[in-house]
């Protein structure tokens, strides 16, 4: 057989193979851009799910569950069923969600409800206006927030977030659970524990707690603050900031062992 | 009235019809043709000799504009294959390749910033064969790397570059700038981490530039730092002016061997004895039409059917990495392969080598002058700047420089060992570029990156969803065999319902690694008081969070450290071993 030959013959099978790998190629198309579809969304969520936990669990809770007084739930009920009705939102909920993290709220929409965290209630968010996030990173956010909605509406059972090991035979170890549960890390930082920065830091506090308000031993003073914020408020923080229903949130037992693990902060 | 139309149109009478259509198609042929016939035409095709004389094939050469860049013949020992290889031709091949689907991926691309990433997940997700097309361009790029350079080899280990071919073998060197320009241009474009990053620190050499270096760094990023304007700078480069460029060159660089000294034959016809049937045969003519046509032809055929494999095969695909953030920098910078000699050169400090050897040297003699080059010589100016231009230089002049007559490889002992020495220098250089390569990060750190890197799979990424179960994990603690061991599941119960995994295999696995390489570094002293977990928490329906977290003493300081990475897992997520 000539080269020539040998060329053509083995052209033609080559150019039918390439011809046929585009074929299968081709049927599978539409089946590979649905999976990377959902592939994709599941990305942007893992995504979302950080950009969430850097930015928003200040206010908004380490779960997104809210903080009783300064931001409201992004997981429950309400926020799925009726929240877009009660604002008067004409689109969908994922693009009111993108619409109030791109702005921001100048003043809260329930302010006998949730203060914020501030002034404004809700800082704008988009590096249009001066935030820290891109137009993406906000759309993740959203996307995951969407991904509570199983939970939400109930058809899912919720699991329970795991908290750190801690020894729950003691007031003190009860007590750091009862620190993370009512969401006072969200605000209040204790070294290798919480980062929040809304209100003032509470290492140390054991020490300080004897000598802030005349008259008051230190259990009492803390006492005080949890359940009467305004009646000492700590040089350099605004009045208001800190929720005033701890007292019907927590129980009485609960308040002893937050105090008793609070006074080892020394 | 017929008659008149028959008359106005020049039509014969009937018996006529067929020798005058036939005539008509002819000439049409003819025109479209460049000069063939079309019994000429069919003469070709089946690879009987020309029918008419002169040789109507050779006067297609002479009339057809493309036809003109083409030789009229090579003599047939240049177009062996184990002189060529066809290394020049593939890297046209590939040039064309890069053409094509890049004029198609500019129809969905944006380049600018808030929009470049998102047009490639809607090139991936949304655009019918944009994956394809997508990979093809990628891997387009890298064939067009690999055959220029190894062209490059060929042209040097033949000797290809002496005689009359010094000039095209100086624009050869350009051509091979050309192409890593191209592909360093289009890097950035996906406007992902690893663009971003590797585009950052590429251009930084620039910075250590004396006098114009600065502004030539801002010229290039259109900013102090890569944001709109360095994107389309470096879009435009890429689409515009570099293709226009190579096009330039390659016209210039063909042209010469298509039309002035033709492919070298291989020395061994050249400058030994050979028979005269042997000289006949080495310098018989090898048409353009209809041979090296037709073997070109085939050559498209191999080289479309080797591109579609490798993407069906999935031996090949272009990475994606997350969007480009200019405030967290990545733990390991990747160049493309290609520039890691450039990587690793710039991890050399010339001017502290120098002071090692030196100042010893005084010390012993006992004079108290120290020198202090580092003062005087940036590093990185001389490794980025200085060295790699030098290189390029040389790699030019080398048919200037070699003055050896003979390309026979027996006679030029000396070129072909620089030669060998160099590919093993950018070989090493290449090692010496790898991000491992003698950078040092803390043990915490690293262990936590393989596991799970920044970017791409690791083996925590790769646990089936079904085997995550909630739960805090402590270093050092027993836990028997397996983490959770209530536990049991189908992995493809479409497949196969038989199939049954007991226990997390892969978590378990992934715990044991991340156990024996910490308590490893523990007993080496590099993380005194370890105190580490693995916490696996649920938080959303269909999405876990899992956080390995280490925490240790400073060795030195005995402050007390801790590193943490938190990685969330979607159910839909894919997961391919």
């Amino acid at each position: 057989m000539k080269r020539v030959q040998l060329e053509i013959i083995l052209g033609t099978v080559f150019v039918l193979l390439s011809a046929a790998i585009m074929i299968v190629l081709g049927i599978r198309e539409p089946q590979r851009l649905a999976d990377y579809e959902v592939q994709q969304r599941a990305e942007e969520i893992e995504f979302g799910a950080s950009v969430f936990v850097t930015n928003c669990t200040r206010c908004h809770g380490t779960q997104a569950q809210g903080i009783t007084g300064i931001a409201p739930s992004l997981r429950d009920n309400h926020f799925f069923t009726q929240r877009i009705a009660e604002v008067g939102w004409g689109a969908g909920l994922e693009d009111y969600i993108v619409s109030v993290v791109t702005t921001g709220r100048q003043v809260s929409t329930r302010p006998q409800l949730y203060v914020g965290g501030g002034t404004p209630a809700m800082p704008t968010w988009s590096e249009k206006f001066g935030g820290p996030l891109r137009d993406d990173q906000i759309r993740a956010v959203a996307a995951f927030i969407m991904n509570f909605e199983p939970y939400a509406l109930g058809q899912v059972p919720t699991v329970e977030p795991l908290l750190p090991v801690v020894d729950e035979s003691t007031p003190e170890g009860r007590g750091q659970v009862v620190f993370l549960q009512a969401g006072c890390n969200a605000c209040h930082t204790i070294s290798g524990l919480s980062t929040g920065t809304i209100g003032p830091v509470l290492d140390g506090v054991g020490l300080r707690a004897a000598t802030r308000v005349e008259g008051l031993t230190a259990e009492e003073y803390i006492h005080q603050s949890i359940i009467e914020p305004s009646a000492y408020v700590v040089e350099g923080y605004a009045d208001g900031l800190m929720p005033q229903t701890f007292a019907e949130t927590l129980t009485e037992e609960q308040i002893a062992d937050l105090i008793a693990f609070l006074l080892t902060l020394q | 009235m017929l008659n008149a139309l028959r008359q106005r149109f020049n039509i014969p009478p009937r018996n006529e019809w067929r020798s005058w259509i036939g005539k008509m198609i002819d000439e049409r042929v003819r025109i479209i043709t460049a000069g063939l016939s079309i019994k000429e035409l069919r003469a070709v095709v089946r690879g009987d000799p020309p029918t008419e004389k002169p040789n109507p094939r050779y006067k297609v050469i002479t009339t057809s504009f493309i036809a003109h860049l083409r030789p009229r013949y090579y003599p047939a020992a240049s177009t062996w294959f184990t002189h060529t290889f066809r290394l020049g031709w593939f890297t046209t091949f590939f040039f064309i390749v890069e053409t094509l689907t890049g004029v198609i991926l500019m129809v969905y691309y944006i380049p600018f910033p808030d929009q470049a990433y998102g047009s490639i997940l809607e090139i991936e997700s949304n655009v019918f064969f944009g994956e394809l097309m997508r990979d093809a361009h990628r891997l387009g790029a890298e064939g067009m790397v690999i055959f220029s350079w190894l062209h490059l080899l060929r042209t040097y280990f033949t000797g290809s570059y002496k005689g009359p071919r010094t000039f095209t073998w100086l624009t050869g060197v350009l051509l091979l700038l050309i192409t890593a320009w191209l592909s360093f241009t289009g890097y950035l474009l996906p406007w992902d981490q690893l663009a971003y990053w590797a585009v950052t620190v590429g251009t930084s050499i620039t910075d250590s530039g004396p006098v114009v270096g600065p502004a030539l760094n801002i010229l290039m990023r259109g900013a102090p730092d890569i944001g709109t304007g360095g994107l389309l700078r470096f879009y435009l480069q890429h689409v515009i002016l570099f293709p226009l460029i190579a096009i330039l060159f390659i016209s210039i660089h063909y042209y010469k061997v298509a039309r002035e000294h033709s492919i070298s034959l291989p020395a061994v016809i050249e400058e030994t004895e050979i028979t005269q049937e042997e000289k006949k045969e080495a310098n018989r003519r090898i048409d353009l039409i209809p041979d090296l046509l037709s073997h070109e032809i085939f050559l498209i055929s191999i080289g479309t059917f080797a591109l579609l494999a490798i993407l069906y095969f999935r031996l090949f695909n272009s990475p994606l990495e997350t969007h480009a953030n200019p405030q967290a920098t990545p733990l390991d910078t990747k160049a493309p392969w290609y520039f890691w000699w450039l990587q690793g050169m710039l991890k050399i400090d010339p001017a502290s080598i120098i002071e090692n050897l030196v100042n010893p040297l005084f010390e012993m003699v006992g004079i108290s002058f120290r020198l202090e080059l580092s003062k005087l010589l940036n590093s990185k100016f001389i490794m980025g700047l200085v060295v790699p231009p030098g290189l390029v230089l040389l790699l030019m002049a080398i048919p200037y420089i070699d003055r050896n007559p003979s390309r026979l490889a027996r006679n030029r002992p000396f070129a072909i060992a620089w030669g060998l020495a160099w590919v093993f220098i950018v070989i090493a250089l290449s090692y010496m570029g790898t991000p491992q390569y003698g950078i040092e990060t803390p043990p915490a750190t690293r262990i936590i990156q393989d596991l799970a890197p920044e970017e791409g799979e690791g083996p925590l990424r790769l646990i089936p969803y079904a085997e995550l179960q909630q739960g805090i994990y402590v270093v050092g603690e027993d836990y028997g065999d397996d983490l959770c061991p209530g536990l049991a599941y189908q992995p493809n119960p479409e497949e196969d319902v038989n199939n049954v995994v007991i226990g997390c295999p892969h978590l378990t696995a992934v715990f044991e690694q991340f156990s024996e390489r910490l308590l490893e570094a523990e007993a080496e002293g590099g993380l005194p008081d370890l105190n580490a977990r693995l916490i696996v928490e649920q938080l959303q329906a269909n999405m876990f969070r899992v956080t390995p977290h280490v925490e240790w003493s400073d060795p030195i300081t005995g402050d007390a450290k801790a590193y943490e990475h938190t990685y969330y897992l979607h159910e839909d997520r894919a997961r391919e071993e």
